[in-house]
């Protein structure tokens, strides 16, 4: 017991060295002084906080804003995603090039996208302006056609078409523009920050307070929310700052480590938000339908995380080994595609996604137990959305101890494994206790708890195989290319969308329309429920099959890193001997990208 | 755990690489694939025609898929439950189809030149000419299906044919203009009064349409019907039309107000009534009903969301009452306030929503409550509480628990941060009207 006591004393004390020791400058063989981890857990606390807020703001069936105060009719989000699907290929090729490049390109090619952009910003505002009315014929089949669908007509469709294409020049150019000014000083991952912040609160003050959900012709007002909503989400504010600590550095026990303590403590920080926003809005008068929600709750939360964002969000560093970004490899169209199609492990999680598709069209199946089982709202609905979601939280802090013990496949396997016996159960559970309120809440709950708690190892694994994934392109093709990994999207979107059309087909038979009422019937809900959970319990099972594929080991890990940093340090040493700017490199040795 | 694994879990020795200068880009991993960074792909020509091919034949599918997925309106399903006999599967409308009958199986048809009406979701000013229902004859419809009619919002009458036996509960869920439904006279199992559904003895009500109070404003002259469109004969204060009127204005007096809600927004159940059912009235605009003492059941949802639901009345009457309008107390005999006695069940969300109520008392037949039966029938503002502030019981706490109750069953209110139940009185003395 002594001994045990003295062993502990010693273990502060040497933790205490070596926190004091390392406090700004790093131990040997790791990358991250003990002070960036204070500004990891702020940053991303922020950031993360922020997200989830944005999260109540989206152009869908499902967002609050759209369900109680545009009433936009069910049919008008897959018409519009109709309408800008053949031109968004064509976008995505041109937005590939500009990210994997980081915004560098040859003079000639810039020159070309940034005319296709200009002209698609004049085209955009001409279909948004002009009046197509009188010019369009009525007898046309097209034009019948959009004319037919409700909430929208053939001239709002060419007003849809317009934003779309004005969107996509506007970000385009801005993408290239954004990126040549900030990457070199910011990173890759968090520099749109700097330029997207401001015009971001500005948009989500706009979009509670400019009334124009009481525009009363429901086909104007479909175009004019699609533009509103359009240009709030030309800025952009996701977790980048997570995505920084998860390139952080290049030796994978650091990163692990980091991932395992200030980043899990940052997401407490949104464990609280989770239970203070439902609090919040809980105190207005209609709740989750209450428009204030929009002018004063969500801005006021959202601005104030994204203000701490901006003040840590600098502190952070990447330490991806790469040459200086003017040296960089030149990625073409068909590098990027070549690229990561060679890549073994890309095709394996693309066939993981692909069969986690097959719960595609499933509802949240927390929400729906929350809000129409057990009719939570307020402090209750915040305590146990916390509750679950902290389930995660102590589990994550033996992270590092489970990725020594157990291999990636073991663990991704054991996830899947466990996802379908969790979901399993509840679902016998909805089944033969569905009656029984409490007793069904109850066992629910508790699945979902355990499930939080096996699920934060994998989540921490899972990432870390991106990561590991990126560093073995950027070993292949001289780059990370992970815009290019978009393509095999392509290839599985047919598959996908035909799954997705069955769930929403099997809830259409149990009554799930455009009234999401209808989760008070009982017996619908557990058909609403059960039916698209036990394709999602298929799913999980079959996952299981190609992550037996995965060997991509840590020693093969090493070895791709020192490539990396050969080539960072080849290329870096170039530079200088030809006097060119070495901004934007890391070779392994010192400090990474920062904005000092 | 096998070999391979330990051997993979097993410290890492970092194995130092000696990588030339001039061989970074070059250099081969053993156990991964070259790199290849600036160089020429081999049988690059074949392998993108190859790649070109399969992105197409991927996107257009993922095109046909997502038009599919959009288009999945405008038509109808039938089953074929063998003997000749047919169910309504689905029923979804093209956005033209407002008045519809159910007798035999039934298709969309559309003239060559109006192949545009196809498309679906249906805008308000559709033009339907070039458009027809065409009926099959032989193939008598028996049965609809659950939700057959889910969320349809353009259809404002249903016509039940005499071969239809078996009606879903669910199935006219959510027919958010639905006036009346119509039973043919011959039909064994089911009847309408004026546009609202009941089983033949009319010892069950079924459905009552969401919009019906629209087709009673017309009926008993609040509006009119020109070219073929319903018009309000109703206007606000400063002259315009106005659809329905929601309480006094300077035009409208309280005794007008009075009129109009026992004209359009009251509804009498007939005295043979035993049971309402599920949804019955979900949705309904109706602020008074009167239900007859011999009513044993109040379905699940049977007034869900019945918002402007403001009294519910009994009557005790020896003779038989048929008539849905109320014409005045004497007609119904003795009048009471809240549910009739020799009510046994009231079920799940029966009252869900219903923040018009102001009084219900329990009698002590009542031995079944559904969970959530007066969710949300209470909201505070300002610090009072607006709505069903209390419960009335008549059997004692030991008595009324004995029954099945559900749990929870009562309406509750924000207290502190949480939700606090509103009180029940046991043993509780019906309230007179005043």
């Amino acid at each position: 017991m002594e001994n045990e006591k003295t062993g502990l004393v010693s273990k502060v004390k040497w933790l205490f060295t070596e926190i004091k020791t390392h406090w700004k400058t790093p131990a040997e063989g790791k990358y991250v002084p003990y002070k960036e981890y204070l500004d990891i857990w702020l940053a991303v606390g922020s950031n993360y906080s922020g997200t989830k807020t944005l999260d109540y703001i989206s152009f869908a069936a499902g967002c609050y804003l759209i369900m109680y105060h545009y009433n936009l009719p069910y049919v008008v989000f897959a018409a519009i995603g109709l309408i800008n699907l053949p031109l968004q290929k064509f976008w995505d090729i041109m937005g590939w090039i500009v990210n994997d490049n980081l915004g560098f390109m040859p003079k000639q090619k810039e020159k070309k996208l940034y005319t296709i952009y200009f002209f698609s910003i004049l085209i955009g505002i001409f279909l948004m302006v002009f009046n197509f009315q009188p010019y369009l014929d009525l007898n046309n089949t097209v034009v019948a056609a959009l004319n037919s669908i409700r909430g929208i007509s053939a001239a709002s469709a060419i007003k849809i078409l317009g934003t779309h294409i004005l969107w996509n020049g506007w970000a385009g150019s801005r993408n290239i523009f954004w990126r040549k000014k900030l990457v070199p000083k910011f990173g890759r991952y968090k520099y749109f920050l700097y330029c997207d912040v401001v015009p971001k609160c500005i948009m989500v003050i706009l979009i509670g307070w400019l009334p124009v959900y009481e525009i009363e012709d429901v086909v104007t007002r479909v175009w004019v929310a699609n533009a509103l909503f359009a240009l709030y989400n030309l800025f952009g504010f996701n977790n980048c700052t997570e995505l920084c600590t998860q390139n952080i550095s290049p030796n994978m026990q650091e990163r692990i480590l980091v991932r395992t303590y200030p980043l899990k403590l940052s997401h407490i920080l949104n464990s609280i938000m989770v239970l203070i926003i439902p609090m919040a809005i809980g105190f207005t008068k209609n709740e989750w339908a209450d428009i204030n929600v929009y002018r004063y709750v969500i801005p006021i939360i959202f601005i104030t995380f994204a203000t701490l964002t901006m003040i840590f969000a600098g502190k952070i560093k990447e330490r991806i080994p790469q040459p200086p970004i003017e040296e960089k490899v030149q990625i073409n169209f068909w590098d990027g595609i070549f690229g990561v199609m060679r890549n073994k492990y890309k095709w394996v999680l693309t066939l993981v996604g692909l069969l986690d598709s097959l719960g595609n069209g499933m509802l949240a199946f927390t929400t729906i137990v929350y809000l129409y089982t057990f009719r939570l709202s307020g402090l209750a609905y915040g305590l146990l959305v916390s509750l679950i979601s902290f389930a995660g939280t102590p589990p994550d802090f033996f992270t590092p101890y489970f990725i020594k013990k157990f291999t990636y496949k073991q663990i991704m396997i054991f996830y899947q494994l466990t996802r379908a016996m969790g979901y399993g159960i509840i679902v016998i559970a909805i089944l033969l206790c569905g009656d029984n309120v409490t007793l069904c809440g109850v066992i629910c709950c508790i699945m979902l708890f355990l499930m939080e708690m096996t699920k934060t190892v994998p989540t921490a694994v899972s990432h870390d195989m991106d990561i590991r994934i990126g560093d073995y392109q950027m070993y292949l093709s001289g780059e990370r290319l992970e815009s290019f990994s978009g393509i095999f999207g392509w290839f599985t979107s047919p598959i996908t969308t035909l799954v997705g059309l069955i769930i929403p087909i099997l809830l259409l038979k149990f009554g799930f329309n455009s009234n999401w009422d209808v989760l008070y019937v009982d017996m619908s809900r557990v058909n609403i429920i059960v039916i698209p959970i036990i394709f999602d319990i298929a799913g999980y099972l079959l996952m299981t099959i190609p992550y037996m594929f995965w060997d991509y080991d840590s020693a093969k890990q090493n070895k791709v890193i020192q490539v990396l940093e050969r080539r960072a340090e080849v290329m870096a040493a170039k530079a200088e001997r030809e006097g060119k700017s070495t901004a934007g490199s890391f070779t392994g040795q010192t400090g990474g990208v920062a904005d000092e | 755990m096998s070999k391979k694994e330990k051997k993979e879990l097993a410290p890492v020795q970092e194995e130092k690489l000696n990588i030339p200068d001039d061989e970074v880009w070059t250099y081969k991993i053993e156990g991964l694939a070259e790199p290849q960074v600036g160089v020429s792909h081999k049988n690059a020509k074949v392998k993108k025609i190859i790649f070109v091919a399969v992105i197409i034949i991927a996107v257009s599918l993922s095109l046909y898929f997502s038009v599919v997925a959009l288009l999945n309106t405008g038509k109808l399903e039938y089953k074929d439950l063998g003997n000749d006999q047919y169910e309504l599967m689905q029923f979804s409308n093209n956005g033209l189809v407002k008045d519809f009958t159910i007798e035999y199986t039934a298709e969309f048809h559309y003239d060559e030149d109006s192949a545009g009406l196809i498309l679906s979701g249906g805008s308000d000013n559709s033009d339907s000419s070039g458009f027809s229902v065409i009926y099959d004859n032989a193939q008598p419809v028996s049965s609809i299906h659950e939700y057959a009619f889910d969320c349809d919002n353009t259809l404002e009458v249903i016509r039940i044919g005499a071969n239809v036996t078996n009606i879903d509960v669910n199935a006219f869920y959510s027919c958010w203009n639905l006036q009346c439904i119509y039973v043919d006279d011959e039909n064994p199992n089911y009847c309408d009064i004026d546009g609202v559904l009941y089983n033949k003895d009319m010892t069950e009500i079924i459905c009552y349409p969401i919009d019906h109070d629209r087709y009673l404003r017309l009926k008993t002259g609040y509006a009119r019907m020109e070219d073929g469109v319903q018009i309000s004969n109703l206007l606000d204060d400063n002259g315009y039309v106005m659809e329905e009127l929601w309480g006094t204005t300077e035009k409208y007096d309280e005794v007008f107000f009075e009129k109009y809600n026992m004209d359009v927004r009251t509804y009498v159940l007939p005295s043979t009534v035993e049971k309402i059912g599920p949804l019955c009235f979900n949705y309904a605009n109706v602020v008074n009903i009167y239900m007859p003492e011999g009513l044993k059941e109040i379905g699940t949802l049977a007034f869900f969301n019945d918002g402007v639901l403001n009294n519910i009345y009994s009557y005790k009457t020896d003779t038989k009452v048929t008539e849905t309008k109320y014409t005045g107390d004497e007609s119904l005999g003795l009048v009471y306030l809240s549910l009739p006695e020799g009510l046994e069940k009231i079920g799940s969300d029966c009252f869900t929503h219903d923040r018009g109520l102001r009084y219900i008392y329990i009698p002590s037949s009542v031995n079944h409550v559904g969970h959530h039966a007066f969710w949300d029938c209470v909201i505070k503002e300002d610090g009072n509480l607006v709505g069903l502030a209390e419960v009335n019981v008549a059997a004692s706490k030991e008595d009324f628990e004995s029954g099945e109750i559900g749990s929870p069953w009562l309406a509750k209110y924000d207290y502190m941060l949480f939700k606090k139940a509103i009180p029940v009185n046991y043993n509780a003395q019906r309230q007179e009207i005043q």
